[in-house]
């Protein structure tokens, strides 16, 4: 199988998380990082440290060594550090580094990268418990390029037009 | 939509995500409390069961997309066990064709952002019910998994690195 194709196709995964997870944090409450939906799951704050954590964990089977990100102070910084971990291992994947001990792109997928996209999905799930619902759309026409990894993420090309759970205030 | 040209490569490692989806949905739909399917955690959200109806949507609708006649339907959740044998008829039928020499009509890479990833979104959402709900699932080194492009049933791995 050709490396470059898997690296290509693991690279727009990637850039699909960066835009999901930012259509789960934009425009999100001030509070939202701190919002405990119960006893034992993580806050959002907790979720992107860990969607970053397991990152640099993909990112060290390029590198080598252990990566444990200490909390930030703020949810934002959360946030910035998550999207520049994006954007290092992207580069990783771009240059055609090698992987380490027996590593492969189908590893990576199925761990840390999968492991990633659930917690994004998690995070959509908080916004609507903490009263901010994040509008449906159709993701399959959404502007996702793997070259746009950062926090500026295009507004959805297809937003529904009807939305049956829609907060009272919504208009499409 | 048009009609890219796929490469096999890309071909086999969207089979390799649809494995994953195979194995971790397994996971988290596994022994799950009882009632589960209707737990409610507030008002407007969507319970586990009206979530696993909506993949089983989704993983209809990938295939439509794949094979050019791209249509979406709103199906009303089935009994628990009902639904879960319906979740792993759509991995196996989308991944039938994905398996196929059938040419795709769109991109890898469009299948995937879309319902792929919807799908898995969706399974982290199920993970985290079943927290709410009393009934969490281990931890797990998904890297060291047994998963492989084709295996898309019920019948998943049980050889597991899990954490307690």
């Amino acid at each position: 199988m050709s490396t470059e194709d898997k690296r290509a196709l693991l690279g727009h995964f990637l850039a699909a998380l960066a835009y999901r997870t930012q259509k789960a944090l934009r425009d999100a409450p001030d509070d939202f990082g701190s919002f405990l939906m119960a006893e034992g799951v993580r806050t959002p704050a907790e979720l992107v440290r860990h969607m970053t954590s397991v990152l640099g964990y993909a990112r060290t089977h390029f590198i080598g060594g252990h990566y444990w990100p200490e909390a930030l102070s703020s949810f934002d910084e959360e946030i910035v550090r998550f999207h520049e971990m994006l954007g290092t291992l992207a580069q990783h994947l771009r240059n055609g580094d090698e992987l380490l001990d027996g590593m492969t792109e189908e590893r990576l997928l199925q761990g840390p990268f999968s492991d990633a996209m659930t917690h994004a999905g998690q995070l959509a799930l908080l916004r609507r418990l903490a009263g901010a619902p994040v509008p449906p759309e159709n993701f399959i026409v959404a502007e996702i390029r793997p070259d746009r990894l950062g926090r500026d993420q295009a507004n959805p090309v297809s937003p529904d037009k009807v939305w049956p759970e829609a907060p009272k205030d919504w208009k499409p | 939509m048009s009609s890219p040209w796929v490469s096999d490569d890309k071909r086999e490692l969207l089979r390799h995500t649809v494995a994953t989806l195979a194995y971790r949905g397994g996971k988290a739909i596994k022994n799950a409390p009882p009632d589960f399917k209707d737990f409610r955690v507030s008002d407007g959200a969507r319970t586990p069961g009206e979530i696993l109806a909506h993949i089983g949507d989704l993983l209809d609708w990938a295939l439509s997309i794949a094979s050019g006649k791209q249509t979406w339907h709103d199906s009303t959740p089935l009994p628990w066990d009902d639904e879960c044998a319906r979740f792993f008829a759509g991995l196996q039928a989308f991944d039938a064709y994905l398996a196929s020499d059938s040419p795709l009509a769109a991109s890898a890479e469009k299948l995937f952002q879309g319902p792929v990833a919807d799908a898995l979104q969706h399974v982290g959402q199920i993970n985290i019910l079943r927290r709410a709900a009393g009934g969490p699932i281990k931890g797990e080194n998904y890297f060291r998994a047994e998963i492989e492009a084709g295996r898309v049933g019920s019948d998943q791995s049980s050889q597991r690195i899990e954490f307690d």
